[in-house]
Formats: C-alpha cells, sequence, structure tokens
C-alpha cells in the first residue's frame, strides 16, 4: 500500500470523526430567553437556510412568543411547525409571523418547516 | 363670553349661574337649579355625544372604546393604566374587564389612538381591532410613504398603519365601529393616491402569488443552467464533437477553462440557494439536501479546475473536467425544485375551493340605510339583507322574512332547508327563494367556514405519528450519505481500477448527489395535506394527522342510538284504532293532535307534527289538563278525550281488548304507544318513536363490509335498544348504559386490545369520545368546534364514519406507499451509487443520472400525493 493510500485511508477516518462529530456530538448554542415585566418570553427568530437562534431555552407555564422572519423565497421554509403545540404559521417572505402559545410541560420540542429540511429546538425547562 | 347651560341649552354668562360643575377637566355652568340636578344625577351623559367615538364639538377631549381581549379580571390593570396616563393628552382610563373594554378619554389635539394603541400593546395587552391592507397605485416616493401613515393613524379609529412601499401596500388595523374602509380610502386620496384593492388579501391567495414567483424564478434559474449545461456538454465530449476532436490539448484546456469560467453562474446564480441554505444548515450544525448538492457539484467543479490547471499533478488520464456534471445536475434539481411547486400547489385545492366559498360583500343596515359594506366588515349584531340567489355573508340569526337556503356546500344536505324567523343561518350558503334579513351572531373568523378551514389548515400541518419517526431517521441521514461518500472515494481510491483518482472522485459525487432526504420529508406530510382536504370536502374535518393515523385501523365502531342511529326526534309512527271502535284513522289523529297542540310534552309535538304533514284542520280544545305520570285529558268538540299510558286507562276504567296487546308489540318495536279513549271509549293507539335515518342501515352494512364490528350503545331500556338494533343490523347491543358509563364502556372494548372509534353527537359523549381511540362527533351546521372529537362530520348521516374511514385508508396508504418509494429508491440508489455493482456487472451510475433520479424522485412523491386528489368514497354521504 502506497503512502498515498495510507493518506487518504486516514482522512477517511478523520473525515468521519469530524462529521459525526460536528453533526451530532458537538454542543450546540442555546439561546436561553428571559421572561419580560409581563411575563411573556419573546424571542424574534431569522428564517434563511436555517433558523436562528434553532435552540431556544424557555421556562415552562410562561408564555411563548416567537416572532419569525423569512428571508429567503425558497419555497421549502414557507411554513414553519410546532407539532408538539399544534401551532403552524405560514412565513410570507420579509413579513414577521407572530407565533404565541404556553408550554406547559418540561421537555425538548422540535419545530420545524413543513418537510422537516430546516430544524430547530424548542427546551422548555 | 357666554357658556352654554349642557343640560337645557340656554346661552349664559359664567357670572350669573345659578351653578357650575367641574367635570373630566372642564367647568360647566347652569342656569337653574334643576338643571344643575338633572346634570349631577348622569355627569358622563352631557360630556359626551357619543360613547363610542367621535369628537364634542364643544369639547376637547374625545372617548373611545377599545376592545382588550385580555384584560384581568381580578386583579387591576394599573401597569396598564399607568402607561396609558402617563401619554400626554390621555385624561382618564376606565377599564371594563368584564366587557374587555378600555375606556379612553383623550384629547385629540395631543394624542392619537394610534399612540394609545401602542401604549396597550406595550404593556403586554391584546388590542382587538381588524386589519386590513389597500393598495396605493404608483407609490414611489420614500417621503411619502411616512405622510400617508401619519394621516392613516390621526383617521379616527385607526389604531396602527404601515405603509410598505416595496408591496405599494398600507396595511392599516382599525375599529371597524369608528371607521370605515372609505374613510380610509380617504384618507390615502388626501395625499394624491389613488387606493386600490390590495394584491392578495388571504394568506392563501398570497401564498400562491409567492408560489407563483418562485416558479418563475425556478424556471429563469432552470433554462440559464440547461443553456449552459449544452454548452458545457459538447466540450466534455470532444471525442465524438467534429471540430472540437481535432483541437489539441492545449486548445481544449483553453476551452474546458472557459467552460470552468460558465458554470461558474450557474453554481452561484442558479443554484446559489444550494450553496446558501448549505452554509447556513453548516452554521446550524445541520445538514440537508443543499449539504449534499452542494457538496457534490462543488467537489466536481474544484476537482475539474483543478485538473486543467495543473494536469502535470494527475495521473495519466485523470486531468479531465467534469463542469458537465456540475451544470447539469443543477439545472435538473432546480428542475425538479420547480415541478414540485406546482405540483405542491394542487395539493392545497381544498382549502382553495372553501375559501372560495365565503362572499365577498355584505347588505348591512345600518341606522336604517343599506349600504353594501365587505364582508370583513361586518361586526356582531348588524342586521343584514339577503335577497334570492345571494350569498349569506357570515352567520346569524333570521329575524325578518323566511326562505329556503342551499346549504350543501358545508353540510351536505342537498335539499335547500326552509329557514323561518329565529333559525340560524350560516355564512356561505346560498339563499333560494325568499328574501330575509337576519342579526349576524359570528363574523370574521368565528364564523362556521372560518372555523372549517382553521381546523383544517391546522390538520394539514399537523403530524401523524409515522412522520414523527421518519424525523427521526431522516435527522441522521445526511451526516450519514456523507460518511458513505468518504468512504466509497476512499475505497475506489485505494482498492479500484485506474485510473483511480476519476473513479473515486466520481463514485462519491454521485453518492452525494443521488441521495435524497426531500423525498423522504416530502412522503407524509404531502399525503396528510391532500387526504385531509378530501376528508373536508366531503364534510368530514380530520383534526389531525395522528386521529387519520389512527382511524385506519379502527376494529370496533361504537355508535350512539339517540341521534346518531337515530335522529334524535320522536316522530308519529303509528296509528291504531280499535276494533269495534267508530273512529276513522283521521278522525282519531286530528282530535288528538288538537288536544297535544296544548301540551308541552316533546312527544306532543311529533304528533301535533304528524298530523300538519297530512293537512288535518286542529280545533280548539277545552278544559285541557295534564294528569302527572298518566297523560292528558281535554274536551274537543264537545267530546271528552283522554290520551295517556295503560296507568291512565284503568284508573279511568277504560276497556281496551285488544289494543293492550297491539301497545305491547308497539313498544317491541322501540316505539312509545299511547292510549285514545274518546267519551270514555277507548279509540286507538297513536305511537311515536325516534326514528332511524334513513341511511344508518345502509352505512353500518358498509362497516360492516369494510370488517369493523359496529356496537350500539345506549342509555335505552334493551327492548328498545334491540329493536332499533335489529332494524339497522346490529347484534351487539349495550343497553342501559348510564351517560357517565359509555367512556367505561368504550374503556373496556379497548380492554379487549382493540382500536375502538366513538360515534356520538358530541355534548353528552364527550367523555366517551375522549376514551376512544378516535371520536367521531356528528355536528350539524355552525357547531363544527367540537373539542372532545378527533373527527367531526358536518353532515348528519352516518356515511360520514365510513367515508372518514375510507380516506383514512387511502391516504395511510398513500403515505406507505411515499415512504416505501422514498426508502427503497435510497437503499436502492446509495449502493448502486457507490458503485456495488461494478465488480459483478460492470455497472456505475453516472453523476448526471443520479442528479436526474433525485430529482425527479421528490416530484414522484408529491405526485402520487396528488393522486389521491381522485378519491372517491364508495358511496357519497349526500
Amino acid at each position: 500500500m502506497s503512502n498515498l493510500q495510507i493518506f487518504v485511508i486516514l482522512s477517511g477516518i478523520v473525515l468521519t470523526v469530524l462529521i459525526v462529530w460536528y453533526f451530532w456530538f458537538a454542543p450546540r448554542v442555546q439561546t436561553r430567553l428571559t421572561v419580560s415585566a409581563t411575563g411573556m418570553q419573546e424571542a424574534a427568530i431569522l428564517v434563511k437556510g436555517g433558523y436562528s437562534p434553532d435552540v431556544i431555552v424557555v421556562q415552562k407555564g410562561r408564555p411563548v412568543r416567537l416572532t419569525f422572519t423569512r428571508q429567503e423565497s425558497s419555497a421549502c421554509s414557507e411554513q414553519v411547525l410546532f407539532p408538539d403545540f399544534n401551532q403552524n404559521a405560514l412565513l410570507p417572505e420579509g413579513e414577521p409571523v407572530t407565533l404565541e402559545f404556553t408550554p406547559e410541560k418540561a421537555g425538548e420540542y422540535g419545530f420545524q418547516c413543513q418537510m422537516g429540511m430546516l430544524r430547530g429546538k424548542l427546551i422548555v425547562e | 363670553m357666554t357658556q352654554r347651560d349642557p343640560v337645557c341649552g340656554m346661552d349664559i354668562a359664567p357670572e350669573s349661574a345659578a351653578a357650575e360643575r367641574k367635570h373630566m377637566g372642564q367647568t360647566f355652568y347652569f342656569c337653574s337649579q334643576s338643571c344643575v340636578e338633572q346634570f349631577d344625577r348622569e355627569p358622563h351623559s352631557y360630556v359626551m355625544t357619543s360613547t363610542t367615538t367621535g369628537f364634542n364639538p364643544e369639547r376637547s377631549l374625545a372617548r373611545i372604546e377599545l376592545p382588550v381581549s385580555d384584560l384581568p379580571l381580578v386583579r387591576p390593570a394599573l401597569e396598564l393604566e399607568k402607561a396609558l396616563n402617563s401619554l400626554e393628552g390621555v385624561d382618564q382610563v376606565t377599564v371594563n374587564a368584564g366587557a374587555g373594554l378600555l375606556r379612553l378619554d383623550y384629547d385629540p389635539l395631543k394624542v392619537n389612538i394610534a399612540r394609545m394603541a401602542a401604549a396597550v400593546r406595550a404593556s403586554g395587552y391584546t388590542l382587538e381591532g381588524l386589519q386590513t391592507r389597500l393598495g396605493i397605485e404608483n407609490l414611489r416616493c420614500a417621503s411619502c410613504v411616512k405622510f400617508i401613515e401619519d394621516e392613516l393613524k390621526s383617521t379616527p379609529g385607526v389604531l396602527t398603519a404601515s405603509v410598505n412601499i416595496a408591496t405599494q401596500e398600507a396595511t392599516v388595523e382599525y375599529l371597524p365601529q369608528s371607521t370605515t374602509l372609505a374613510d380610509l380610502k380617504h384618507a390615502i386620496e388626501t395625499w394624491g393616491y389613488k387606493p386600490r384593492p390590495a394584491t392578495s388579501e388571504t394568506p392563501i391567495d398570497k401564498q400562491e402569488e409567492a408560489h407563483a414567483l418562485e416558479y418563475s424564478k425556478l424556471m429563469r434559474k432552470f433554462w440559464f443552467a440547461a443553456v449552459i449545461s449544452v454548452v458545457v456538454m459538447i466540450t466534455a465530449y470532444y471525442q465524438v464533437v467534429p471540430i472540437l476532436r481535432n483541437l489539441s490539448m492545449d486548445s481544449l484546456r483553453l476551452l474546458w477553462g472557459v467552460t470552468a469560467l460558465l458554470t461558474l453562474p450557474v453554481m452561484f446564480w442558479s443554484g446559489s440557494d444550494f450553496f446558501t441554505g448549505a452554509w447556513a444548515a453548516f452554521k446550524h450544525r445541520s445538514a440537508n439536501m443543499n449539504t449534499l448538492i452542494a457538496l457534490g457539484t462543488g467537489a466536481a467543479w474544484l476537482y475539474s479546475t483543478f485538473a486543467i490547471a495543473v494536469p502535470s499533478v494527475f495521473p495519466e488520464g485523470t486531468a479531465e473536467p467534469f463542469y458537465d456534471v456540475v451544470a447539469v445536475v443543477i439545472a435538473l434539481v432546480v428542475l425538479g425544485q420547480a415541478l414540485e411547486l406546482r405540483a405542491k400547489g394542487q395539493s392545497s385545492a381544498a382549502i382553495k375551493k372553501l375559501l372560495g366559498l365565503q362572499a365577498k360583500t355584505a347588505r348591512v343596515i345600518r341606522d336604517g340605510n343599506e349600504m353594501d359594506l365587505p364582508v370583513e366588515e361586518v361586526l356582531v349584531g348588524d342586521v343584514i339583507q339577503v335577497r334570492p340567489g345571494e350569498k349569506v355573508p357570515v352567520d346569524g340569526v333570521i329575524v325578518e322574512g323566511s326562505s329556503a337556503v342551499d346549504e350543501s356546500m358545508l353540510t351536505g344536505e342537498s335539499l335547500p332547508t326552509s329557514k323561518k324567523i329565529g333559525d340560524e343561518v350560516i355564512g356561505a350558503t346560498i339563499n333560494k327563494t325568499g328574501a330575509f334579513k337576519f342579526r349576524t351572531t359570528k363574523v370574521g373568523k368565528d364564523t362556521a367556514l372560518a372555523q372549517i378551514v382553521k381546523m383544517v389548515q391546522d390538520a394539514q400541518n399537523s403530524k401523524a405519528p409515522i412522520a414523527r419517526l421518519v424525523d427521526t431517521v431522516s435527522g441522521y441521514f445526511v451526516p450519514i450519505v456523507m460518511i458513505l461518500a468518504v468512504w466509497t472515494f476512499v475505497i475506489w481510491f485505494v482498492i479500484g481500477p485506474q485510473p483511480q483518482l476519476v473513479y473515486a472522485l466520481v463514485t462519491s459525487v454521485t453518492v452525494l448527489i443521488i441521495a435524497c432526504p426531500c423525498a423522504l420529508g416530502l412522503a407524509t406530510p404531502m399525503s396528510l395535506m391532500v387526504g385531509i382536504g378530501k376528508g373536508a370536502e366531503h364534510g368530514i374535518l380530520i383534526r389531525s394527522g395522528e386521529a387519520l393515523q389512527t382511524a385506519r385501523a379502527i376494529q370496533i365502531v361504537v355508535l350512539d342510538k339517540t341521534g346518531t342511529i337515530t335522529k334524535g326526534k320522536p316522530e308519529l309512527t303509528d296509528t291504531v284504532i280499535a276494533d269495534r271502535g267508530q273512529w276513522k284513522m283521521e278522525e282519531l289523529l286530528r282530535l288528538t293532535a288538537s288536544v297535544e297542540k296544548v301540551s308541552e310534552h316533546p312527544l306532543a309535538q311529533a304528533i301535533v307534527d304528524g298530523a300538519q304533514v297530512q293537512k288535518l284542520a286542529l280545533t280548539d280544545v277545552q278544559d285541557f289538563e295534564a294528569i302527572p305520570g298518566h297523560g292528558v285529558s281535554a274536551k274537543v268538540e264537545g267530546r271528552n278525550i283522554l290520551i295517556g299510558n295503560l296507568k291512565l286507562m284503568n284508573r279511568e276504567n277504560v276497556v281496551l281488548g285488544e289494543l293492550e296487546e297491539k301497545s305491547k308489540s308497539l313498544a317491541d318495536d322501540g316505539k312509545t304507544p299511547m292510549f285514545i279513549a274518546i267519551g270514555g271509549k277507548a279509540a286507538g293507539i297513536i305511537a311515536v318513536a325516534d326514528t332511524v335515518k334513513e341511511d344508518s342501515a345502509e352505512a353500518i352494512k358498509a362497516l360492516q363490509g369494510l370488517g369493523i364490528e359496529v356496537v350500539m350503545i345506549t342509555g335505552d331500556n334493551l327492548r328498545t335498544a334491540e329493536a332499533i338494533a335489529r332494524k339497522v343490523g346490529i347484534t351487539r347491543v349495550l343497553a342501559e348504559v348510564l351517560p357517565e358509563d359509555k367512556a367505561n364502556n368504550v374503556h373496556l372494548l379497548q380492554a379487549e386490545n382493540k382500536k375502538v372509534a366513538m360515534v356520538g353527537d358530541g355534548i353528552n359523549d364527550a367523555p366517551a369520545l375522549a376514551q376512544a381511540d378516535v371520536g367521531l362527533a356528528i355536528g350539524t351546521g355552525t357547531d363544527v368546534a367540537i373539542e372532545a372529537s378527533d373527527i367531526t362530520l358536518i353532515k348528519g348521516s352516518l356515511k360520514g364514519v365510513v367515508t372518514a374511514i375510507e380516506i383514512s385508508r387511502a391516504t395511510m396508504t398513500n403515505i406507505y406507499q411515499n415512504l416505501f418509494g422514498a426508502f427503497i429508491y435510497n437503499t436502492l440508489g446509495v449502493p448502486i451509487a457507490m458503485g456495488l455493482l461494478f465488480p459483478f456487472f460492470g455497472i456505475l451510475l453516472s453523476p448526471m443520472i443520479a442528479g436526474a433520479a433525485m430529482a425527479f424522485s421528490s416530484v414522484t412523491v408529491v405526485g402520487n400525493a396528488n393522486r389521491l386528489r381522485g378519491f372517491k368514497p364508495k358511496f357519497s354521504a349526500k
């Protein structure tokens, strides 16, 4: 086996480890919402190729108000769904759309576009 | 300067006034003591000209009542009051939490409604106004935006206004009791602009417009990529192209250099979404279809460019470019997206159809004037005139006139329903024959139609349990494909045939491109959308994907008897005359009905209705007496008439003879017989019963035909229950079940390890509906939002149960087909792309074919989902 082949194999192993680490194990940036004076937990979320922020930490039992603004025309992200809260909204391009609900139980709830290409997570504590 | 006495209107000098009062920041003068006393009793009524809004010409303060939905009932809304009071010009804040109103007295010169509305919102409360969008023609200058906004904001009744120069539209939120659309349009006209209808009013239209725009954008991108692809293909297969094959290697490399530049706009314009999408996903530590396409085409382009720039580093024969792969794959995938978008548009056809039912305008009568208003401006309590042939604009109750109304679009009832004063009318139904006026009870998002649309949309976007499984899988899918691509490269490079580098690169690029997470992701939602929409078309509102999925596996259907199998309303069924009696059947019924007309017993109405069907003329009654637990007695046309049960006849010593036997057999049939004695002699029996709906037996047979066990549950006695069960072909009867035990009985059936559906009216049966795996509520008319149910059948017919199960089965089959297709496609496609077949058959996939396969696999999924649109129930529930 030539050195080049060994190098390619080793690169393959390194890449595999990197992919697994980066997509599954690396810690994600969490955005913790603060509770405003009125008890509302608010966040503005930008929709462009993904949700920013995409991991949102909120407190249970307090209303959450999320304002989505979609800044792309790709039809994929035209809808955002919170299946666990039975919430969904059409996101016309450039128009802020607000979703409001109160998570009552702690847990991790996903949100996503209709076909699941863009994903985010709502962590209720 | 004289002042006007607010009570009598006399002009008086303040110095000589009999009295003065200060109220709400203003001083009032009075001519006499009686005037001031009158004022003191109700000072407010002299201050205001209107309770809702408007200027009092003699006062500087104005008053407005803002509808705020979430005012706290118990604790005072101190922070809200503080916020409003801190605004300059706000004089007084009154919170009426019970009515959900916030009353503001303010100086319109110092503060406008928009600012107060903003303060209410800033305090965290919800202001309920109407929102409308108005188009503005030729709005070009950015500075005019502010002028128009300010003008709109200063229009009384406007809460917020914003003008968007890009869309040339103003979005205005306003209180419909204080202003009309005409006022808003006038405000725009004052700045010399012409208002026009907004390009789109409903989100669905907006979505459609966005889709049309996106479609043409994608097609432009596709055509550009396609043209470049042809050019690039010619240079890639130079060996077979007449002039090119004679070129030297150096000139060819120069030519390839040109194609390298040509493919750049294909990647970064036609395929820009892939690269920006991939990068955005990467930043979020996730990967999707964009990642795969971007990696695949990016790798192909980089390799090609290296190969022609520094061919010496590459082994002999491997320094050839793959720009064709880049251009063709991007062209195909973009085309696939465009086709998918087009197919998706068809999937929401059901919602569009429902929204299309909505009337656009209403003829409202306010203060005696008829005016045509857009339906959005109609308020609860308005009186609306509807002429023959017109649509009923919103929900309400008839106050004048009568007509026949075609409600088929909502209830599926094909015959027009006759409506008289006091009857409910539903928006979007069509008035057939007469003219009537009705008072609105529900408008806007509260109407039956709006609720149906909302329910259907929510359900379409909910998730079937199976979709959660798919989500878990697709969360791992893309990274796994990337790892597979890496190892495909490694294996081909290490043990593959010559030229290894080319094989390694081509196969790994093919793996990246052929994998299609989209087909997997689209499989469930697209079918769900079409299936639930199809349900709505047939008057079946499926609440969620979960309900749809569970309905497929139903093994037992429990039917409530009253109101579900039967009409839930007693009807006259039999008239029996005594053998030796002297009375004809018609005469007997006429006399009985005359007596029962006076009675308030529910069974009495059935007899009166029965007589009216036969067009019998009822006469007056004397000495009517109700004998509790027995029946009634009365005098008609000089004859003593007794109507009642056996107890009454025995008490009055009436000899019944063979009638007693007949009454027993009637009771065996589940009917309620009543003896009639005229002049102390037995005359006959009249029986009433809650009759079975015409199509119940047929529907139950169809359910049994689907392999489902049908069980009847009722609080009635076993004899009555079995009589009905026999009629409709049910063998298993749960009778004498108390309402509170119904849920428990459903639970017992579930304990047989079977999936149980419960069908009931949704009010008495709520716990049982909730207990069942699938609860189906039979509703009629406006009560569509039955909370406890998973599925609501708007048509009163049991056939809806059959159709619901059929739709569920058809939809789930469609979902399984899609998932199977997407799964098989990926599990076969990826290994073939890796070159699994190469050692045996020498077959290797071209990346371009992979691109085509990937693009059309998701189109196929959407296409298959659209096939559901052709679904037809076995029998129509109409």
